[in-house]
């Protein structure tokens, strides 16, 4: 089996040993729990107050603005729910998203919906952008919240936020971003653009898995999902996992420091690897290629083959890369995100997602330049077979 | 190079064995889950098909240290195989979906899976045997799967491996045991059909059909001379040699022979209007050459039933006929005829009707 290359860093990434290390002390001596009054209490506290400021920092937030989750489906949840539950009441009885959100997003909006929620998702261009005009129409003055995900996670397009949440803001809606592919890729800060909540996720830039943070702006009032302590203002009862909320401060930190070089790091990478499949399969299709993307994320079908055994051959080459976002049982489903974008569905059931990040290398690059078309050339040779509609008919 | 081999693995015992044992033999084994259905909320866990059983086999996959997938063949399995299902019920006929998943989605699909990852062989947990391109029933009587196996393309076969097949049920276990693989070698065995959970096969016609379709209606239960002798709930509950579900007060116990769909009438009668002497099969298939007129054979109408000797009467590239020696009960319009040559596996086709006598009219069910 030559090298592994793992193309998947939008679903997950590994720790970095920075991160690792930063946690270590709070797993072992430094284990308080933060509500506690003795020192071990205080310097968990201190610790998770640190942690805080520095996520805050990150965001171009105030500290006070940020409270800790178990990773962005929670965020995403508890600024949905939590928000349009907070103002239904209000004469906002309307959520407003986007058709290409994340599934924790789109989920809370159905909740919503299923708890009496008027759900109106806004129309997608076909570069996978959401419809401006479409988003303006329906965000009226009874909506409560408008959620719209920043960086797509299957397609990497970068959704028009600052003007997004403008509009929202102008008719006093609460607008909620999904930043979880975004942050480390594009500029993010809470002082210029007018989001009220925004998501992170810990494990998708080198934190572990199960921790994320929610920005929630001063004067934005959202329920709770959970009940029981005063923690983190109530807003998220139970006790702090101080380890996590330092590896994600950590790893934050981290990002942003790296993001400029990073991002043109990656943007190369990805520019080469689209050119290199392009000129060998020139009816590739680079979804969201006209648009603004991350640099980290490029889908690409490839009309003729099917993205299931596309993965597994590329896998069985020991390339690492996905069909869009993962489901449960490992099975590849039709991608929510291309269909609403209006991507045929052959063409969306060949969508392979390759994802860039602190694993990838130049060699690694040049090597699926290589297997990818070879895969290519393989799968479109193979007639599909036909299929009689009859037993041995 | 050692040669790949895509095996289907269910999450059961016997795929998972078949699995491990071709690891022993040297392959390079890539194992693959169907799915086929979706699970919906209100579907009871399941020996077979359950997310649960796609853990399974990854756990065994990583056990033996070979890759594993997730195959998603639910739109194939719904268009192959479910949909058949509904129309051959609502035509009054008893259908088997494990022919149809077997010929489409288990191999045909597999296959095409397997070309796509280079694979030569593809491999499953059945119980039979294929020997130089010729299938051949599984050497456990009790276990045999070949019954189900005849409407798979020719093509297929030659690229097939069963390493269970030559196995008894009792020694597959033992085998999953030796190899340490406890997470299924105690498994029970799915004996329903996968989409159906709780046995109950009206519900999804009922999904599919709606509740005023004719085969869901009640119609009349008759004997066979026209005789009303009452109502039944709709024909679709109802298969040939069935006695569950029917008044009593005859003399004799009663079956059902007959299914009329046009007239919406379930016929009942004694026994000995269950016998057939002669079985006509269509959407035919072979595995061996075709077998000429006058040809004496082996035959098995039912899964399970045991073999009858038969006679070829009449072939063509659509249909068959076949007169049988001694009379044969519940000959059963959607069902399978299997022929066999000894152990082996000639080809088969889909009943169509069964006749009384030689020389009678052949009874339709539709």
């Amino acid at each position: 089996m030559p090298e592994a290359i793992y193309l998947d860093h939008a679903a997950t990434t590994p720790v970095r040993p920075e991160v690792r290390e930063a946690m270590e002390p709070f797993f072992g001596p430094r284990f308080g729990n933060p509500s506690s009054l003795h020192r071990w209490g205080r310097e968990a506290r201190v610790a998770l107050d640190e942690a805080r400021e520095r996520v805050a920092a990150c965001l171009g937030a105030r500290a006070d603005e940020i409270c800790f989750t178990s990773g962005g489906t929670e965020s995403d949840n508890l600024a949905v729910l939590g928000a349009w539950r907070a103002r239904r009441a209000q004469g906002r009885n309307a959520v407003v998203s986007s058709p290409i959100e994340h599934k924790a997003v789109l989920a809370a909006v159905h909740q919503a919906a299923k708890e009496g929620a008027d759900e109106r998702l806004c129309a997608m261009t076909r570069d996978c952008t959401v419809d401006q005009s479409s988003f303006d129409r329906l965000v009226d003055s009874d909506v409560a919240v408008a959620s719209v995900m920043w960086v797509n996670n299957e397609v990497g397009t970068i959704q028009p936020i600052e003007q997004l949440a403008t509009v929202a803001h102008e008719r006093g809606v609460f607008f909620h971003t999904d930043a979880v592919q975004a942050f480390g890729k594009v500029s993010i800060d809470a002082s210029v653009v007018p989001f009220d909540i925004l998501s992170i996720s810990g494990h998708k830039i080198g934190a572990p898995k199960g921790c994320g943070a929610i920005f929630v702006r001063r004067g934005t009032v959202i329920e709770p999902l959970f009940h029981g302590g005063t923690q983190d203002r109530g807003r998220r009862p139970g006790t702090e996992n101080v380890a996590a909320a330092v590896g994600l401060a950590r790893a934050a930190q981290l990002t942003l420091a790296e993001r400029a070089e990073e991002c043109r790091r990656l943007t190369a990478l990805r520019d080469r690897l689209e050119e290199a499949i392009l000129a060998a399969v020139p009816d590739a299709i680079v979804h969201g290629r006209g648009a603004r993307r991350a640099p980290h994320i490029s889908s690409i079908s490839v009309p003729g083959t099917e993205s299931e055994s596309l993965l597994m051959a590329l896998d069985l080459q020991g390339i690492a890369c996905s069909a869009g976002s993962a489901c449960q049982s490992g099975s590849v489903t039709p991608s929510h995100v291309l269909s609403a974008c209006g991507v045929r569905a052959d063409i969306a059931n060949a969508a392979i997602r390759m994802s860039l990040g602190s694993l990838t290398t130049d060699a690694g690059i040049e090597r699926v330049t290589e297997v990818f078309p070879a895969l290519i050339r393989k799968a479109r040779g193979l007639a599909p077979v036909s299929r009689a509609q009859a037993v041995g008919a | 190079m050692k040669e790949r081999v895509l095996v289907a693995m269910s999450g059961g015992v016997d795929s998972s064995v078949a699995a491990a044992l071709l690891v022993e033999q040297g392959y390079e084994v890539v194992g693959a889950t169907m799915k086929l259905f979706c699970y919906g909320d209100d579907v009871p866990d399941r020996p077979c098909c359950s997310l649960d059983s796609i853990n399974d086999a990854r756990r065994v996959c990583q056990q033996l240290g070979v890759p594993h997938y997730v195959l998603n063949l639910e739109s194939a399995f719904g268009r192959d195989v479910v949909s058949n299902f509904v129309d051959e019920y609502a035509r009054g006929r008893t259908p088997i979906p494990c022919v149809r998943c077997n010929t489409f989605t288990k191999f045909r699909d597999l296959l095409r899976k397997a070309d796509g990852i280079d694979a030569r062989w593809i491999a499953t947990g059945h119980y039979a045997q294929v020997v130089d391109g010729a299938m051949h029933r599984g050497l456990d009587p009790r276990k045999d799967q070949s019954y189900f196996l005849w409407g798979i393309d020719r093509d297929v076969v030659r690229r097939m491996l069963l390493p269970v097949g030559g196995r008894t049920k009792v020694e597959t276990r033992a085998v999953a045991h030796r190899l340490g693989l406890e997470v299924v070698a105690e498994k029970t065995e799915s004996q329903d059909i996968c989409f159906v959970p709780d046995g109950d096969h009206t519900r999804i016609l009922r999904q599919r059909l709606g509740d005023n379709a004719p085969a869901l209606s009640t119609g009349p239960l008759l004997l066979s001379d026209g005789t009303s002798v009452g109502t039944h709930q709709g024909f679709a509950r109802y298969t040939i040699g069935q006695r569950r579900g029917l008044p009593g007060g005859f003399r004799e116990a009663m079956y059902v022979v007959d299914i009329r769909p046009e007239q919406r009438a379930v016929v009942i009668g004694p026994r000995t209007e269950l016998l057939g002497r002669g079985v006509i099969a269509r959407e035919l298939n072979w595995l061996a050459e075709p077998p000429a007129m006058g040809a004496q054979l082996a035959i098995q109408v039912r899964h399970r039933a045991p073999a009858a000797a038969a006679e070829v009467v009449r072939i063509t590239p659509d249909e068959i006929e076949l007169a049988l020696d001694e009379p044969v009960a519940a000959i059963t319009p959607g069902q399978s005829l299997v022929l066999y040559d000894g152990t082996q596996v000639v080809g088969g086709g889909i009943i169509e009707a069964s006749r009384r006598s030689r020389a009678s009219l052949p009874i339709l069910a539709a």
